[in-house]
Order: C-alpha cells, then structure tokens, then sequence
C-alpha cells in the first residue's frame, strides 16, 4: 500500500521519506490496486491552480503562493490558464457576469478538475446577500470541492483547504467534476434560470445533448 | 464678468455651500449652454461626475453635474430635473469624452436615454430585462429572494454557545489533569533522589 502514514504531516520536510511501501499488508496480486492508488497519491502531489479573482479574497493568493506561506512545498503551484490547470480557486462573490465567465473557464480545463472557493460569499451570499447581482449558493451552479469559510479567509486557511483536497483526492472520494457530468441538468438549469440562457459557448451541454445542439 | 453676476444675469441662483463649492439649479434646457459657458468663460474644465437621483413622489430625476476647475480649487454642482417617464438627456461625451461611460452606467441603472451616445450597451449588467435597479420602485429585496433564495439551515448544526462551553470544560479539565500530573511527577523524582539534592548543596 503506497500513502501516507496517518498523522505524517505534510509540513514534515521531505516527504519522499514517509513513502511506504507494505505490499505484504495489500497482496502483490492486486498491482492494479496499488498503481490507482499511487497514480492517486501522486496528483494530490502536484496540484496546479489557476486562481481566478472572482472578489476581495484574491488579496490572499499571492502571500499564499509566495516565499510567506509558500504552497509548493505541498506541490501547488499557479499557472496561467485554465486548460493547464486542475483546481481553479473563486476567490470571493460572485457577480452574474463573473459566473457566466466562471462556467466557460471551468468547462475549459481538463479532467479530473476541482474547485475551490473562498470566503462566505460563495457559500451564503456573505455581506452580498442583498444585492440584485450577485449569486448566493455557488454549488448551485458548478460543483464546489471545498469551501473555505472566512470572509475573507487567512492564507493559513487556505493551506488549509488545500490539505482537504489533497486527504480527497488520495482517498480517491468522489470528484466534483464526477458529480457535474452526473447532475449536469441539475447544473445547467440552475445556471439557466440565473443567466437567463445566455451560457456561451455551451461546450458541455452541446456534449450531453441537452441544448438540442450536439457535436460528434 | 464673474460667476455670480453672470448667473444673475441668467436669472440663476448660486448657492455657495463652502470656500471651494457651489451649486447652481438650472431648467433642462439651459443645461448645455451653461455647462459650455463654464468651461469657456469661468475655467472649469473638469467633469468630475454625473449623479442621479431618483425622486420617485415628485416623478423626477434630479441630476448633477460637477465641475471642478483647472487649478483644482472651486467645485460647482450644476443641478437639473428631468421627467422620470421620458428620462432622457443630451448626451455629453463630446464636451467631455468621459461623460461616455458615466452615461453609459446611468443609462443602465436609471434606465436614462442619451440620444446620440454612440456605446449605450450593457455595462455591469449583463441581458438585464427587469426595471433598472437603482431606480426606486424596483423591489430589490423581492428580486434577491426570487432569484437567490438562502440556503437552508444545516440538520446537523450544533448550538455554538454550548459547544464552545463544552470545549473550554475540557480545556480546562487537561490543563487540571497535566498540573496535577506534573505535581506528581516533581514529588515522585523528590522521593526518588532526595540525597542528590542534599549532596549538592553540601
Ligand atoms: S467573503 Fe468577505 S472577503 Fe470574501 S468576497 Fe465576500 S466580502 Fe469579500
């Protein structure tokens, strides 16, 4: 069994050194096993994030991600779009316009793909929750990963929700991604009845057929 | 020709709210000629805003131009009204080439027409078909809850107060616990090398 021992932080240096192998513990014979689990504990190693400044939280990616807090000592590191990337951070609220630009980003990157979001805007509106554009319940309309609470949330806190994704992604648990082309109706009309239709370009939809559309 | 005896002459009142600012209400009409005869002959070049404001009772807009001059020292707040039904005003972006966007954005939240304004498309908004919102008799509280209503309360949340007691308790409890066993400890070693301690201080 490849992972991680329990309690092994990932703070804790090198972390090749916590590498264990017990293949007496797993059985040799069920190598097929092992090699998923290994494919898996390496992505949770190497995390690329394209983070997009949705609202004020963005302040907090670039202590995040430089010298002060440092994230790629836990293998994340930025890039510049969205088709290389495999976790997009929403840093804050969201207004209609940003979420319409937010879906065609998402729908651009390639699986397996997660989300992150920061900050009690996108969870229950935040201190937006009045206002006549800016959507509340983000996971209504593309499935959120994990959710850092705090408004806005310390760089601590997002190391923190990185450490989530990470135990996840190595348990193997359910992706968002997994449950978008699952529910897609769900999703899509949700985004509908907000965005009143104007969802373009309709990449996933015209894939599952749902907007009459249809590519080969 | 100064300011006030122009005014005067115009048969305009020029209020002096401060050293530095003015205001002046003036019929539609005159709007443009004024805000010209500013610029040419008193120097205040600068549009600093165009405001709006909705006087749903009296079913006006009342808007405000401000100017500010070229040394930056003396403001004016050139004032008018217009009918909310029609709301349209001349546009200004040729005088002033920002006026382009102040008017574009009132234009979407007031729902204020310029005819001529050549980029009067969505701004913030976008494919909005409901009554503007900055205008008053839309309901936004109405709107929010329709379109965005709150997330239902967890089955599983737990009472803060209490939960917050039950930790402290326990906080409590270890640090009672860790004392004591320290204590403990400290007496333990005592018994177990108590000639040591004679010894060194001999
Ligand atoms: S949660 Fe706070 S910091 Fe984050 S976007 Fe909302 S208001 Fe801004």
């Amino acid at each position: 069994m490849f992972g991680l021992d329990k309690g092994d932080k990932m703070e804790s240096g090198f972390y090749g050194s916590s590498l264990k192998c017990k293949f007496e513990e797993s059985g040799l014979a069920n190598t097929h096993a092992i090699m998923e689990k290994a494919v898996r504990w390496f992505e949770s190693r190497s995390i690329f994030v394209v983070a997009y400044g949705t609202g004020c939280g963005a302040i907090e990616m670039p202590p995040t991600f430089t010298s002060r807090y440092d994230a790629e000592r836990m293998g994340v590191v930025g890039v510049a779009t969205p088709r290389q990337a495999d976790l997009i951070i929403l840093s804050g609220y969201l207004a209609y316009k940003t979420l319409r630009r937010v879906i065609r980003t998402y729908e651009q990157m390639q699986k397996p793909r997660y989300i992150m979001s920061l900050g009690s805007c996108p969870i229950n509106g935040g201190m937006y929750w009045d206002s006549y554009n800016t959507i509340k319940k983000l996971d209504d309309y593309i499935p959120v990963d994990v959710a850092v609470t705090g408004c806005m949330p310390r760089p601590e806190a997002v190391i923190d929700g990185f450490v989530l994704l990470q135990e996840r992604i190595r348990n193997g648990e359910k992706a968002g991604w997994e449950k978008y082309d699952e529910n897609l109706k769900f999703y899509k009309d949700n985004q509908k009845r907000v965005l009143g239709g104007h969802v373009d370009p309709a990449y996933e939809t015209d894939w599952y057929n749902l907007n009459g559309g249809g590519i080969a | 020709m100064d300011l006030a005896s122009k005014l005067e002459k115009l048969s305009l009142e020029l209020v002096q709210k401060n050293d530095y600012l003015y205001k002046v209400s003036v019929k539609i009409d005159q709007l443009e000629s004024l805000l010209l005869s500013f610029i040419n002959e008193f120097n205040y070049i600068t549009l600093d805003s165009i405001n709006c404001r909705d006087d749903l009772e009296d079913g006006l807009f009342t808007i405000t131009y401000c100017l500010q001059t070229e040394a930056r020292d003396h403001i004016v707040m050139v004032q008018t009204s217009i009918e909310r039904e029609t709301a349209s005003l001349p546009t200004m972006h040729t005088i002033w080439p920002q006026a382009e966007i102040m008017e574009r954005e009132m234009h979407e939240m007031f729902g204020v027409d310029f005819p001529g304004h050549p980029t009067l498309i969505d701004f913030a908004l976008e494919y909005w078909d409901n009554i503007p919102p900055l205008r008053r008799d839309f309901d936004t509280l109405e709107y929010v809850n329709s379109m965005n209503p709150f997330r239902g309360q967890r089955t599983d949340a737990l009472d803060t107060k209490e939960e917050m007691k039950k930790k402290r308790e326990a906080k409590k409890a270890a640090k009672l616990k860790a004392e004591q066993e320290a204590a403990a400890k400290a007496a333990q070693e005592e018994q177990n090398n108590p000639k040591q301690e004679v010894s060194g201080d001999e």
